[in-house]
C-alpha cells in the first residue's frame, strides 16, 4: 500500500482555491437553512413530447444533501491541495471533481426522474475517472472498471425502473409522483418498477448483493475517498430511496426490502471489516455498513425513522470525512496504511490523532457526541418499527464493530506501542491536510453538545421525507437507565472485539476462503470472463469474414422480417394494376436478369444479370410516367456497374467463380431465400397499393409547384425547393462518403505499385 | 487495354463534349421538364467514366474541375450558401427568383438554380471521381 506520491509532504496546490465553489453553495444553502421551511421550485422545458423537463425542486432533504456535498467538498478541495501538491496530473483530478460535485448536486435537486437519472450516471462517469486517477496501476483500472461497472450497470436497471414507475403513475415529476401516491399503489407492475429501482439504488449506495465495489474503490486518492466513498455519492441511493419514501412507505414489501437487505448488509460488511489490515479499506467496510444502516431506517415504519436518518446521515458524514482523511495524512506520512505497520504514531502525527479522536467518538457513540444523538433517535425509531423486533439485535452488533473501529482508527495506529520504534522521518502533515478532518470533526464535536442546532436542518430534512421533526421526539425522557445500558453493552463488546481484532482476524481468515468461492465477487469475475467470451463465440459465428455468410444473414433477417409483416398485413384484395405495353420488354428483361442470377456461378456475370435488373426497372419507369426516375435509374445503374467491375477485377473474384460453397443443399436454401424474399417483397408491394393511398402530400405538391416555386417538374420542385434541406443532407453524404473512400482507393493504387515494383 | 480500342477512344475525343453539354442542358431544364441536378450530374458522371476507360484514369481525372474532391466540396458550398439569402426574406433554402431582361430574350435567375448546380457538381465530382479511380484499379491487373 506504499504510497508513491508523496514527494512534495509540505507544499500546498494553487488549485486548493477550487475551494471556493462549493464554500459559496455551502454558504447559499445555509442561508436557505436559516430562512425557515421554504421550497425552491424551478422548470424549464427540456423534451416536453415526452414529459421531460429540467425541473429542479430543493426542499429539506435535497438541502440536507447539498449541505453535505457543498461543506464536506469545501474541505475536500483544501485536502486535496496538500494532498496532491506534488502530483503532475492534479488539474485532471480537480476538473473532475468539479464536474462530480456539479452533478451530485443536479441529482438530489433534480424533481424529474430522467433528469435524475442523467446526473446519477453523471456521478458514475466522473467517480470512474477519479477512482482510475492512478491509471498507471493495474489494481485502480479494475477497481474503477468495477465500481462503472455495478453502478452504472444498476443506473440502467433504475432507468428501465424509472420508465415503468413514469407510465404507472403517469408522470415523470417526482413531487407529481409524490403527490399521486396512492392511486398508483396497488398497479400489478409496480413490484418490478420497484425492484429496478433499487436495483439501482443498491448498486449505488453498495448494499447486497453489490456491496462488494465499495472498498475496491479505494484504490482512488484519498480525497477522492473521502468525498465520494463516504460522506456523497454512496449516499446517493440512500437519497433516490428517502425521496421515495414518502410514497412508498405503507406498502409492506418496499419496507421488507429496505430493513432486510439494509440489515443484512448492515450486519454482514461489519463482518467483513474484521478480514482486512488495510485501514481505508476496514472504513470502507464501516461505511457499507452505515449505508446498511440508513437502508433500513428508510424502511422502518413509523414516522420518527425519518428524522432519525437525517440525523444519521449527517453524523455518519461527520465522523467518516474525518477518518477518511486521517487514513489519508497517515497513508501520505508513514507510507502505509496496513494496521500491522502502523503504531504509536501520536507524538510524531499530534493534529492528525487528535482529529482521529474527536471522529472516533461520534462513531462509537458515546454519549454528548453526534453519533449518539443519531444513536438515541434509531432507538427511539427501531421502538416504533415494531414488526422488526431482530433489527434491534442486528444493531448491537453493528455498534460494536463500529465502536472497535473507531478505536483501530483513533487508538490503535496513534497510542498503541508496538515494540519497534517509529522511523525519525515520520513527521505530522502539512496544514492543507491537517485542518480539513478537525474542522469537519469539530463541527461534529459542536452539534454533538448542542444538537438543538440542527434542528431547522434535520426537521425540515425530515418533514420532507414525511415523518415528524425530530426537535420534537428527543429529549422527551429518552437517555434513561434503558439507553444507558444499550451504550454501555455496545461500548463493552466493541472494546472486547478492539482488543481480540487480531484473533478475530485470523479465525475469519481461515473461513472466508469458502465464503469467496461462491462470493459476489467471484460472480462478478465469472461475468467479466464471460463477457469477452460471448463476444468471441459470436464474432466467430456471426463474422467469419465471407462476405456471403454475411449477405445471406441480412437477406435472411429481411425475407423473415417481410413474412412477419405479411402476416401481419392484410392479403392485397385488388388485382395487380394494368401496366401499358410498352413495358412488356422491360418486365422480360427484369425477369430474365433475376432468373439467370439464380444460376449464373461467375461473379462478373451475375453483376450484369444485376444490372439487367436495373436497366429493366428504369424502362419500366420510363413508361409509366416516371421519367426523373428512369433517368436516374440508369445513370447510377452504369455507375454502379462499372465500379463494381472495377473492384471486382481487382480482387480477383473474377478468375474463380463466386465465393460460394459447392454444396448443392447450400445453393439450393440461398436460392429459396432469395426467391421467397422476393416474393414476399412482391406481395407486400401488392398489399400497399390495395388500401386507399393518403394523397394530401401529392396533391399538396402538384398544386404549389407553380405557383409557390415556379417550377412545372415536381419532382425536382420538391428535390431543390419543398425538401432542399434533405437533398442538401444527401449531396453532404455523397461528398463525405467520397471523401472518405478515396485515401482507401489511393492506399489500393500505391499498396499495388509498390507489390509490382 | 487502352491500345486496342481506338475507334472508342476517337469517337469518346467528340463525345465527351457533347455529353457534358447533355448533361448542362439537363441540369437547366430540369425545374420545369426532366432532369436536374442529380439528373446532370449522373450523366457528367457518364462522360468522365467513359474517359477513365478509353484513354486513362488520370486524364479523366484531370479534367474534373479542380480535381475530384475540390469539385465535390464546391458543390456542397455552393448547395449550402444558396440557402442564405432565403434568410433575408424567410427561413433559411426560402428561393428566390428573378427575371433579366436581354432585349430578345429574359433569363429567370433564382437560388434554385444555384443549389442544383451545387448538386450537380457534387455529384459530378463524388461519383466521377469514385468511378474513375475504381478503374484505375483495375488498369493492370495481372
Amino acid at each position: 500500500m506504499a504510497n508513491d506520491e508523496s514527494p512534495a509532504t509540505h507544499g500546498t496546490s494553487r488549485l486548493g482555491w477550487l475551494a471556493l465553489i462549493p464554500a459559496a453553495i455551502l454558504l447559499l444553502a445555509w442561508w436557505a437553512t436559516a430562512g425557515g421551511e421554504r421550497i425552491v421550485v424551478a422548470a424549464w422545458p427540456w423534451i416536453p413530447s415526452l414529459g421531460i423537463s429540467l425541473a429542479f425542486r430543493i426542499d429539506g432533504l435535497a438541502l440536507q444533501f447539498i449541505l453535505l456535498i457543498a461543506g464536506i467538498g469545501t474541505l475536500v478541495f483544501v485536502y486535496a491541495a496538500g494532498y496532491m501538491a506534488g502530483v503532475k496530473q492534479r488539474l485532471r483530478l480537480f476538473g473532475a471533481l468539479v464536474a462530480f460535485m456539479l452533478a451530485m448536486l443536479g441529482t438530489v435537486s433534480a424533481d424529474n426522474l430522467l433528469l435524475l437519472f442523467v446526473f446519477w450516471e453523471m456521478t458514475s462517469l466522473t467517480s470512474f475517472l477519479l477512482v482510475g486517477f492512478k491509471h498507471e496501476k493495474a489494481a485502480a483500472r479494475r477497481s474503477a472498471q468495477q465500481a462503472l461497472m455495478v453502478t452504472a450497470g444498476g443506473g440502467l436497471v433504475m432507468l428501465a425502473g424509472f420508465v415503468m414507475l413514469g407510465a404507472i403513475a403517469g408522470t415523470y415529476s417526482i413531487s407529481g409522483l409524490l403527490a399521486s401516491a396512492p392511486a398508483w399503489l396497488d398497479h400489478p407492475a409496480l413490484p418490478l418498477a420497484l425492484g429496478c429501482v433499487l436495483v439501482g439504488a443498491f448498486a449505488k449506495s453498495a448494499q447486497m448483493p453489490f456491496h462488494f465495489w465499495l472498498p475496491n474503490a479505494m484504490a482512488a486518492p484519498t480525497p477522492v475517498s473521502a468525498y465520494l466513498h463516504s460522506a456523497t455519492m454512496v449516499k446517493l441511493g440512500v437519497y433516490l430511496m428517502a425521496r421515495l419514501d414518502p410514497a412508498l412507505h405503507e406498502l409492506a414489501l418496499w419496507q421488507w426490502l429496505l430493513v432486510g437487505f439494509g440489515g443484512l448488509t448492515a450486519a454482514w460488511s461489519m463482518l467483513l471489516a474484521l478480514r482486512e489490515r488495510d485501514l481505508k479499506r476496514i472504513l470502507a467496510w464501516s461505511t457499507v455498513s452505515a449505508l446498511g444502516t440508513l437502508t433500513m431506517l428508510i424502511g422502518l415504519p413509523g414516522t420518527v425513522a425519518p428524522g432519525a436518518m437525517a440525523a444519521f446521515l449527517l453524523a455518519h458524514a461527520l465522523y467518516k470525512a474525518p477518518l477518511f482523511f486521517v487514513a489519508g495524512n497517515v497513508d501520505h506520512c508513514t507510507g502505509s496504511r496496513s494496521i500491522d505497520d502502523l503504531a504509536g504514531l501520536a507524538p510524531r502525527m499530534p493534529w492528525t490523532a487528535a482529529a482521529a479522536a474527536i471522529a472516533a467518538v461520534s462513531m462509537a457513540g458515546l454519549p454528548f457526541s453526534l453519533g449518539y444523538f443519531a444513536k438515541d433517535l434509531i432507538d427511539i425509531a427501531r421502538a416504533e418499527g415494531g414488526v422488526f423486533v431482530w433489527v434491534g439485535y442486528a444493531s448491537l452488533a453493528v455498534g460494536a464493530v463500529s465502536v472497535a473501529v473507531a478505536a483501530v482508527a483513533a487508538v490503535r495506529i496513534f497510542w498503541h506501542r508496538s515494540g519497534r520504534p517509529v522511523p525519525a522521518q515520520i513527521h505530522e502533515a502539512g496544514w492543507a491536510m491537517r485542518l480539513p478532518p478537525l474542522l469537519v470533526g469539530g463541527v461534529g464535536l459542536v452539534f454533538g453538545l448542542q444538537p438543538e442546532w440542527l434542528a431547522p436542518l434535520l426537521d425540515h430534512s425530515a418533514v420532507a421525507m414525511g415523518g415528524v421533526p425530530p426537535s420534537t421526539v428527543i429529549g422527551v425522557g429518552t437517555i434513561g437507565l434503558d439507553g444507558m445500558t444499550g451504550v454501555v453493552a455496545t461500548l463493552g463488546a466493541g472494546i472486547a472485539i478492539y482488543l481480540g481484532w487480531d484473533r478475530l482476524h485470523r479465525t475469519l481468515e481461515r473461513g472466508f476462503p469458502l465464503i469467496d468461492r461462491v462470493g459476489m465477487v467471484a460472480h462478478y469475475e465469472r461475468m467479466l470472463k464471460a463477457i469477452p467470451a460471448l463476444a468471441g463465440w459470436t464474432t466467430r459465428h456471426l463474422q467469419g469474414g465471407r462476405a456471403s455468410a454475411y449477405t445471406l444473414l441480412a437477406a435472411g433477417s429481411m425475407g423473415l422480417a417481410l413474412a412477419v409483416a405479411a402476416l401481419l398485413l392484410a392479403p392485397p384484395a385488388a388485382p395487380a394494376p394494368a401496366l401499358p405495353a410498352g413495358t412488356a420488354p422491360a418486365l422480360v428483361a427484369i425477369a430474365l436478369g433475376a432468373v439467370a442470377a439464380l444460376f449464373v456461378r461467375s461473379s462478373l456475370l451475375l453483376l450484369l444479370a444485376s444490372g439487367l435488373v436495373g436497366f429493366g426497372s428504369a424502362g419500366v419507369f420510363l413508361f409509366v410516367g416516371a421519367p426523373d426516375l428512369a433517368f436516374t435509374q440508369f445513370t447510377v445503374e452504369v455507375a454502379f456497374i462499372v465500379i463494381l467491375v472495377a473492384v471486382l477485377l481487382r480482387t480477383g473474384a473474377t478468375r474463380e467463380s463466386v465465393a460460394v460453397p459447392r454444396q448443392r443443399l447450400h445453393e439450393l436454401a440461398r436460392a429459396s431465400i432469395a426467391t421467397g424474399g422476393g416474393l414476399l417483397a412482391a406481395w407486400m408491394v401488392l398489399a400497399g397499393l390495395s388500401g386507399p393511398a393518403d394523397r394530401a402530400l401529392s396533391d399538396y405538391f402538384a398544386a404549389t409547384a407553380v405557383p409557390e416555386a415556379y417550377g412545372r417538374n415536381v419532382v425536382n420542385v420538391i428535390l431543390v425547393d419543398f425538401r432542399a434541406v434533405d437533398t442538401m443532407g444527401e449531396i453532404a453524404v455523397v461528398a463525405a462518403a467520397f471523401l472518405a473512400v478515396l485515401p482507401l482507393l489511393l492506399a489500393l493504387k500505391h499498396g499495388k505499385k509498390e507489390t509490382t515494383r | 487495354m487502352n491500345q486496342d480500342v481506338v475507334i472508342l477512344r476517337l469517337a469518346v475525343r467528340l463525345l465527351y463534349p457533347i455529353i457534358l453539354l447533355a448533361s448542362v442542358w439537363l441540369l437547366l431544364r430540369g425545374h420545369n421538364a426532366p432532369g436536374g441536378g442529380f439528373i446532370g450530374g449522373m450523366t457528367a458522371v457518364a462522360a468522365t467514366t467513359l474517359l477513365a476507360l478509353s484513354a486513362s484514369s488520370q486524364a479523366a481525372l484531370a479534367r474534373l474541375p479542380g480535381g475530384a474532391a475540390r469539385l465535390t466540396s464546391a458543390g456542397v458550398l455552393l448547395a449550402l450558401l444558396s440557402g442564405l439569402p432565403g434568410l433575408a426574406v424567410g427561413a433559411y433554402m426560402t428561393h428566390l427568383w428573378a427575371t433579366v431582361p436581354l432585349g430578345f430574350t429574359e433569363l429567370k435567375v433564382s437560388t434554385v438554380l444555384l443549389f442544383d448546380l451545387g448538386v450537380y457538381l457534387a455529384v459530378w465530382g463524388a461519383l466521377g471521381g469514385l468511378c474513375a479511380h475504381a478503374i484505375d484499379l483495375d488498369e493492370d491487373t495481372p
